[in-house]
């Protein structure tokens, strides 16, 4: 087929004098936030100083899942992937000196993106700002959440009506805001391939347009519009080439789809708006300078085709496989972006790609392909049905398992990880901090007392009132982003607006995706662990028992999930402990299970506390001498040599990328006590 | 427990110990066995994790089991266990306990060492909930354990004739609809219930989104009277009848049979624990004849 430019627009031609439009530079942004809303409110100053064009804020986890700083799963976390929000006061210092019409500002929330946003509109009004002047998105995806990243809080239904009221509240009152952020991001994160990326994706706007209409609360204009607002977080991985062409089937088929199925009109509501965070999964932790120049190529994917161009970006910083970047880090790859905007001429030509036979063809595969599995996807009963079954999470869990076996395997190459291993050790590792950010962990304490003194001089009464009538609004079925504001206003805390939510919506456990899956990890050393199994069992007269869990609010569980299916090929019996839990909880499971191991996945950065506590319960519970630990998670060198010393007995890190070898040190360990 | 789930003979002795002493301790609880079968999805466990802090609020004094069973892989032999995920009770209590258990592959439902395991816990525990999966008829090897069998079946059940066809109707003592707050829930459950009522039993329509039902089913629970003797006593023969099949085939249920069967084999042993010590050795004296 001939390609016409994605969306049926005809790619610009230059002129016979070579004149053209040049586009206009994307939005520069850097996830960023930590520690408390006043460091975070420096470290976004600083930000904007050197030149970034857009703030993209992340929060820690507690606000992220609706705990307030002060609740006992928080305190080990705040602070630690994000800000930490507990009240609108932490709003005020957090944007200090930034006015809100003048930002364009990204929150990467989900499951209390209404709350965020509810804070965000308080804010504009306490300043005395227009809230139809304020410019951003909240992300706000909850499938996403439930299939790869883990901070939902309600069930599917809850959540997904918050995010249609948020749509239907902000389509004419902050017509400027994207209330919902489509992610195929996280979807990439969690193994999937590109046609997987775009039809889960697609399939998930579909999921919420389908409730927009249902619902009826809008009008046909404010459906357009609203669909004009539905914007998109994509990924990019390291075949860029494959990539720019899935970000144009992405543009066709989004043209495609709010054509054919929503009937939209007008072009411009059905161009395909998207930001980009370049991928992290394949930032490798061995030779991890390497990864600028993953970060650069990843970067072509988004920017090569002007017809497909990102409209904000974000990238990861090179030593992200080791720890939380620090602030020269991300200085070093927004540097990235403003070469690639203002040195090269990148920007000055219209669309590259256009009428290449390769790239149309391979647009069409994909789209094709992907065509498929959204209708596949719909005839099963559309996103929310194959969420709740778990048939989405299952194939994610499964195309994952195949790169961890391609890269295992050689198949796929990383360079430094199965091919050119050696390597002369990097100077950017050297320094006082050996390259690695740590938070100062006292900042913690700033956040709990900020809470505090919110809570003493609020006007209590109001709170009541305040708590009383979101409540009423959400059983009633009115829209909750006003009652919100009014709570936000209040000085109502994260914590409160989601416990006043869980009591009318309950709160959601999501399919784990492990449940019949089998991995790919057949093989000479794989049968090998099972017959080393099979004669411990004899030895033993039953079969090991490993409990694996993640203890703490970080809900990336593919990585404790992909361990767990693969000790079950060797033939461990294992107990799958699931996201979310207390160190109290995770003790007590290992403990009633007669667990002969206990595996701890941990990725944001709270291993320190969280495994000083587990260990200090099972020391309690008796069990510390028969149930031996293992943690995985990103944890630097040093603290490696501190988890050693309380008692943990192996450590996996990114650089353990081989499951085989990881089943087969968890064995190890269990021989050793039979 | 993990003693209770050794399959060499070196852990009879011990096992048949703490059996005798607990079965002596004056603070021996007696438990109420109450089993929850149905096919895989159907809300078993958000049932038990509803049930059983309920079940606590109105016998405080009660300690309460659960010991849930899931299928191992044919490939491996391991098994992935995942109820806990969907069982979580409140952190700290300690009347609450949760244990998982593979299959090893056997068939019916329940676990090679499910029921050494329960002659356990059933000294310790005031009710034993035993969740096992199963479609059609594998379930029924939990009516053998428990005193009180409850089917679970979501509202996609299918029609009636699918399940009598199945022979699930001849399972349960009641059947649990569960997820009665979704829209197409109402279908079919009419004639579900008519069959239950043929039988003499009822339909108990829950749902744990909602709450609905799950008290009342609690309630029961709670008003079950504690069993005269150490409940799984009488069902002994038929478990240890069906250990001698697992280990010692159709020949060995045979020669168990020809010699009186496993009641008398059990009654001249004294105990479980003695009788799969001296079973092997009777068998191949048997077999030298």
């Amino acid at each position: 087929m001939s390609d016409p430019g994605p969306g049926g627009r005809h790619a610009h031609v230059l002129t016979e004098d070579g004149a053209n439009t040049p586009d206009r530079p994307w939005i520069f942004r850097t996830y960023a936030g930590h520690s408390s809303a006043r460091a975070s409110n420096q470290l976004f100053r600083q930000n904007l100083a050197s030149g970034q064009t857009g703030l993209s804020i992340a929060f820690d986890l507690p606000t992220q899942c609706g705990y307030s700083s002060d609740h006992p799963l928080a305190r080990p976390e705040i602070g630690k992937v994000g800000v930490p929000i507990n009240t609108l006061d932490d709003l005020h210092v957090l944007f200090d000196g930034i006015e809100l019409a003048a930002a364009n500002t990204s929150m990467t929330i989900n499951g209390t993106a209404m709350w965020l946003l509810a804070l965000y509109l308080a804010l504009a009004r306490e300043r005395g700002e227009e809230a139809r002047a304020l410019r951003g998105t909240t992300q706000n995806d909850i499938i996403k959440e439930y299939l790869a990243r883990g901070t939902y809080i309600f069930p599917p239904d809850a959540s997904m009506r918050l995010t249609a009221e948020m749509v239907e509240y902000c389509v004419d009152r902050v017509p400027q805001w994207n209330p919902t952020n489509i992610c195929s991001y996280h979807l990439q994160e969690a193994g999937a391939t590109p046609e997987q990326e775009l039809a889960f994706s697609l399939v998930t706007a579909i999921g919420l347009l389908d409730l927009l209409r249902e619902r009826r609360r809008l009008d046909d204009a404010q459906f357009a519009r609203a669909v004009g607002r539905i914007s998109f977080f994509v990924n990019a991985g390291i075949r860029f080439v494959e990539e720019t062409c899935k970000m144009r089937a992405f543009v066709q088929l989004w043209d495609e789809v709010t054509r054919q199925r929503y009937a939209i009109a007008d072009p411009e509501l059905r161009r395909f708006r998207y930001g980009v965070q370049v991928n992290s999964l394949n930032l490798t932790e061995q030779q991890p300078e390497n990864n600028a120049w993953r970060i650069l190529v990843e970067c072509l994917g988004v920017l090569l085709s002007r017809d497909a161009r990102c409209r904000a970006l974000q990238l990861p910083c090179w030593n992200e496989a080791l720890s939380l970047p620090r602030p020269w880090d991300q200085q070093w790859s927004l540097r990235l972006q403003q070469i690639l905007a203002y040195e090269t001429d990148l920007l000055e030509y219209p669309d590259l790609l256009a009428g290449s036979p390769v790239v149309a063809s391979k647009v069409a595969a994909l789209a094709d392909a992907a065509r498929g599995e959204i209708e596949r996807i719909l005839a099963m009963g559309g996103v929310r049905a194959a969420v709740e079954g778990g048939t989405m999470k299952s194939e994610l869990v499964r195309s994952m398992a195949r790169r961890v076996a391609r890269i295992a395997t050689g198949e796929q190459v990383v360079v430094g990880v199965n091919r050119w291993t050696d390597g002369l050790p990097s100077p950017l590792l050297g320094g006082g901090d050996s390259g690695m950010f740590v938070p100062p962990s006292e900042l913690a304490d700033e956040a709990l007392a900020a809470l505090e003194a919110a809570r003493q001089k609020r006007d209590q009464g109001r709170v009541r009132a305040a708590l009383d009538a979101l409540r009423g609004a959400a059983v009633g079925g009115e829209n909750l982003v006003e009652p919100s504001i009014e709570c936000a206003l209040a000085r109502v805390t994260t914590g409160e607006w989601a416990d006043a939510l869980r009591q009318v919506f309950g709160e959601y456990r999501a399919a784990t995706g492990v449940d019949g899956q089998a991995l790919p990890l057949d093989g000479a050393r794989m049968a090998a662990l099972r017959e080393r199994v099979e004669r411990l069992c004899e030895k033993r007269g039953r079969r090991p028992r490993v409990v694996i869990g993640k203890p703490g609010l970080d809900g990336h569980s593919n990585g404790a999930e992909v361990i767990a299916v693969s000790a079950r090929d060797a033939g461990l019996d294992v107990i799958y402990a699931g996201i979310r839990l207390a160190p109290a909880e995770i003790v007590a499971s290992a403990v009633e299970e007669g667990a002969d191991l206990l595996g701890l996945s941990i990725l944001s950065g709270s291993h320190m506390e969280l495994v000083g506590e587990v260990m200090d319960r099972l020391e309690e519970a008796g069990a510390a001498r028969d149930i031996p630990v293992v943690v995985g998670g990103i944890v630097p060198p040093a603290d490696a040599e501190a988890l050693r010393a309380r008692g943990v007995r192996q450590i996996f890190t990114p650089a353990d990328y081989q499951v085989v070898d990881v089943v087969e040190r968890m064995i190890d360990l269990v021989e050793e006590r039979a | 427990m993990s003693l209770f789930e050794d399959a060499r003979p070196e852990s009879l002795a011990e096992r048949r110990r703490i059996i005798g002493e607990l079965a002596s301790h004056p603070r021996r609880r007696r438990a109420r066995l109450v089993g929850l079968t149905g096919p895989p999805g159907a809300g078993k466990s958000s049932l038990i994790a509803e049930l059983a802090p309920r079940v606590l609020a109105l016998q405080p004094d009660w300690a309460v089991g659960v010991l849930a069973v899931d299928p191992s892989s044919p490939i491996s032999g391991g098994a992935l266990l995942g109820d806990r995920v969907r069982v979580r009770f409140p952190p700290g209590d300690d009347r609450l306990f949760f244990r998982s258990q593979s299959s090893e592959l056997e068939l019916g439902g329940l676990g090679r060492h499910t029921f050494a395991v329960c002659r356990l816990l059933q000294h310790v525990f005031d009710l034993l909930l035993v969740e096992t999966v199963g479609v059609g008829q594998s379930e029924i090897e939990v009516t053998r354990l428990v005193d009180r069998t409850l089917l679970v079946l979501s509202p996609h059940w299918g029609d009636s004739v699918q399940l009598m066809k199945a022979g699930v109707m001849e399972i349960p003592d009641a059947a649990v609809l569960a997820k009665q707050d979704l829209a197409e829930s109402g279908r079919g459950a009419a004639a579900l219930e008519a069959e239950l009522a043929r039988r003499g039993r009822v339909l108990h329509r829950v749902s744990v989104r909602t709450g609905l039902g799950l008290e009342a089913l609690a309630r029961e629970i709670a008003a079950m009277e504690p069993p005269a003797e150490a409940p799984l006593t009488r069902r002994e023969p038929a478990f240890f009848a069906r250990w001698v099949a697992g280990e010692f085939g159709r020949s060995g249920a045979a020669a168990l049979e020809a010699r009186g069967g496993a009641a008398a084999y059990l009654a001249a042993a004294g105990d479980v624990e003695a009788a799969m010590t001296a079973f092997p050795t009777d068998y191949r004296l048997w077999l030298a004849d």
